[in-house]
């Protein structure tokens, strides 16, 4: 009851947030496009034209799979891109919020612990994130499946990693949020984690071309240490094309950094006065 | 609630380090303090005293440097030990998203309140407050009185054992102020333990049974409000008497005042009084009023704060 009442706090504050609207609006406005503007007429399991505010073009690649994993491509970047980013900025204020003075105290003189309230916001601010992207990902995945009767699971899996990246993130802007009280801080952060990530993903590229040895160990620290957000979105690409992807490490380093933030966080905010 | 005391603190000292200039504030130090249950006890203390500290640490929302709080025999730090608390916050901010009632739904959920037995408790804590129109109504549209009497309404509603309220009259009109003072004399009835800390002395000392007044962390003064204002005196009241014998009275008196063509003299014992009155009588002037007076709690508090 308790875990709910925080998680329903932190969906209605979330709410309350115009941003998040922007985002259900974005996510809105892609399924309109797909419903209603975008025609595929399929002929013998190739695409005959494809009809966009209702001018008709030949793809001159007529395979219907491709066109319609491509699309899906398409989606899964925009959550990777400003999907993610939209969702960072609109949450990194979500924690300093509930730390003003005058609100964090009543909240602490209730009956239950500190880990619970910010695991309560943690956990509420992800189930926004996943129900937005579960809207977007299942609403444009049943449109194009009814049009053209491609139903590729692959793409489904984009809300997994959309979610996990973003709690990944979430962890950082709730370590910067209990420390700083910053969302602006926050922010900037967790966006420069995204920003060089696609950069240290370029590990072998960048050890033929580093001239020392301790410029490549501090390459190499940095690249295992941080989370793997380009690599998630390369495997989710993959994935929704059906090719195979190298491994798992991209998964489990980026949880491992994940947990230790939101370790941190949790026993910063266990500790702090207010 | 087996304990003896409904808040117990010994020794409790909180220091404030500084991050950058190591500089050390003892917000409160070595505090001992022991509420009963049932008790109504003010807080008192000049800004900077400690007091909101001390009722952090209560809260455990500031974490003791050195000794102990206790919630009816529970360290404060244990989240259980909070479950009999209600508390209204200084300068509180309630998020602004919230209607009334979805407000008060959400305190009482985390105090552990039913969902049902809240759909049943929610009008009438509104009711009780006079916020009951006002329900669906978010909180951002409510005025400073009714935020604090919204935040009552919150404290109350899981039925605590004990009630802290950091200056609950706060920017509250008269009326608002007496009904909340009518709220907590029923609470009391109720044998509700109330904690109060507030800087309106008259508010204080109308309300409260027992007092401690902290002056720079410590405990400088407690006890109970009647032992503590039971200052011995005697106010005469007398229309202008002639210059020279109101200048012999107000050597002998311990102050005098002047209003509406009348003067107040306080002497501070029975025998110099009478002295007075023969003198006025010796003179022919008329006694317009003579009563025992007892110290007020502010006369209490700046003997208290200015040694």
């Amino acid at each position: 009851m308790v875990t709910l009442a925080l998680i329903r706090d932190t969906f209605r504050e979330a709410l309350a947030r115009k941003i998040f609207w922007v985002l259900f609006g974005l996510s809105a406005l892609l399924i309109i496009f797909f419903l209603f503007l975008l025609r595929i007429d399929i002929v013998a399991g190739a695409t005959a034209t494809v009809s966009l505010f209702g001018r008709e073009t030949r793809p001159a690649d007529a395979n219907v799979d491709r066109l319609v994993r491509g699309v899906y491509g398409g989606i899964a970047t925009f959550l990777y891109t400003w999907g993610m980013f939209l969702a960072v900025f609109a949450s990194a204020g979500l924690v300093p919020s509930v730390l003003e003075p005058g609100r964090i105290e009543l909240l602490l003189s209730k009956p239950l612990s500190r880990t619970h309230i910010l695991l309560g916001r943690f956990a509420g601010n992800v189930l926004v994130v996943f129900l937005n992207t579960t809207f977007l990902v299942l609403g444009v995945w049943a449109i194009l499946g009814v049009k053209t009767g491609i139903w590729s699971p692959g793409f489904l899996i984009a809300i997994a990693t959309t979610t996990f990246v973003f709690a990944v993130l979430l962890a950082v802007v709730l370590l910067i949020g209990v420390t700083l009280e910053s969302a602006a801080a926050a922010t900037m952060i967790t966006v420069a984690l995204m920003i060089i990530s696609p950069i240290l993903a370029q590990t072998s590229l960048m050890m033929r071309l580093l001239s020392s040895e301790w410029s490549r160990n501090l390459w190499r620290v940095l690249y295992y240490a941080l989370p793997k957000v380009y690599e998630l979105g390369k495997m989710t690409l993959d994935a929704i094309q059906s090719r195979t992807f190298a491994g798992f490490a991209p998964i489990w380093s980026s949880a491992l950094f994940g947990a230790i933030m939101l370790g941190a966080a949790l026993a910063i905010f266990a500790r702090r006065d207010f | 609630m087996d304990s003896e005391y409904a808040i117990e603190t010994q020794d409790l000292t909180k220091v404030y380090v500084s991050q950058w200039k190591r500089r050390q504030v003892r917000a409160i130090d070595g505090v001992s303090l022991r509420v009963r249950p049932g008790a109504i006890f003010g807080l008192l203390g000049p800004n900077g005293a400690g007091k909101t500290t001390f009722v952090k640490t209560l809260l455990s929302a500031v974490r003791p440097t050195k000794g102990s709080a206790l919630i009816f025999g529970k360290a404060a730090s244990d989240p259980q030990a909070r479950r009999p608390i209600g508390y209204l916050p200084e300068n509180h901010r309630f998020p602004t998203y919230f209607t009334g009632a979805g407000m008060l739904d959400f305190y009482a959920a985390l105090s552990g309140v039913e969902a049902s037995r809240r759909r049943k408790l929610i009008p009438e804590q509104l009711e009780l407050v006079g916020l009951k129109e006002w329900a669906t109504m978010r909180i951002g549209k409510y005025s400073k009185g009714m935020l604090q009497r919204l935040g009552l309404a919150q404290a109350l509603i899981h039925s605590p054992t004990i009630l802290i309220l950091d200056e609950p009259t706060d920017g509250v009109d008269p009326v608002g102020r007496r009904q909340i003072r009518e709220i907590l004399g029923g609470l009391e009835e109720r044998g509700v333990t109330i904690f109060v800390n507030s800087h309106l002395l008259a508010e204080v000392e109308t309300l409260c049974r027992e007092v401690a007044i902290l002056d720079k962390g410590k405990v400088a003064l407690s006890g109970k409000m009647q032992d503590l204002t039971a200052g011995k005196g005697y106010r005469l009241t007398v229309p202008q008497p002639p210059e020279a014998l109101t200048e012999e009275l107000r050597g002998r008196a311990t102050s005098m005042a002047v209003r509406d063509g009348l003067v107040d003299f306080q002497f501070s014992s029975r025998e110099l009084v009478n002295g007075a009155v023969d003198l006025l009588r010796a003179e022919h002037c008329e006694i317009e009023a003579l009563a025992p007076t007892t110290s007020t709690l502010e006369e209490v508090f700046v003997r208290t704060v200015q040694k």
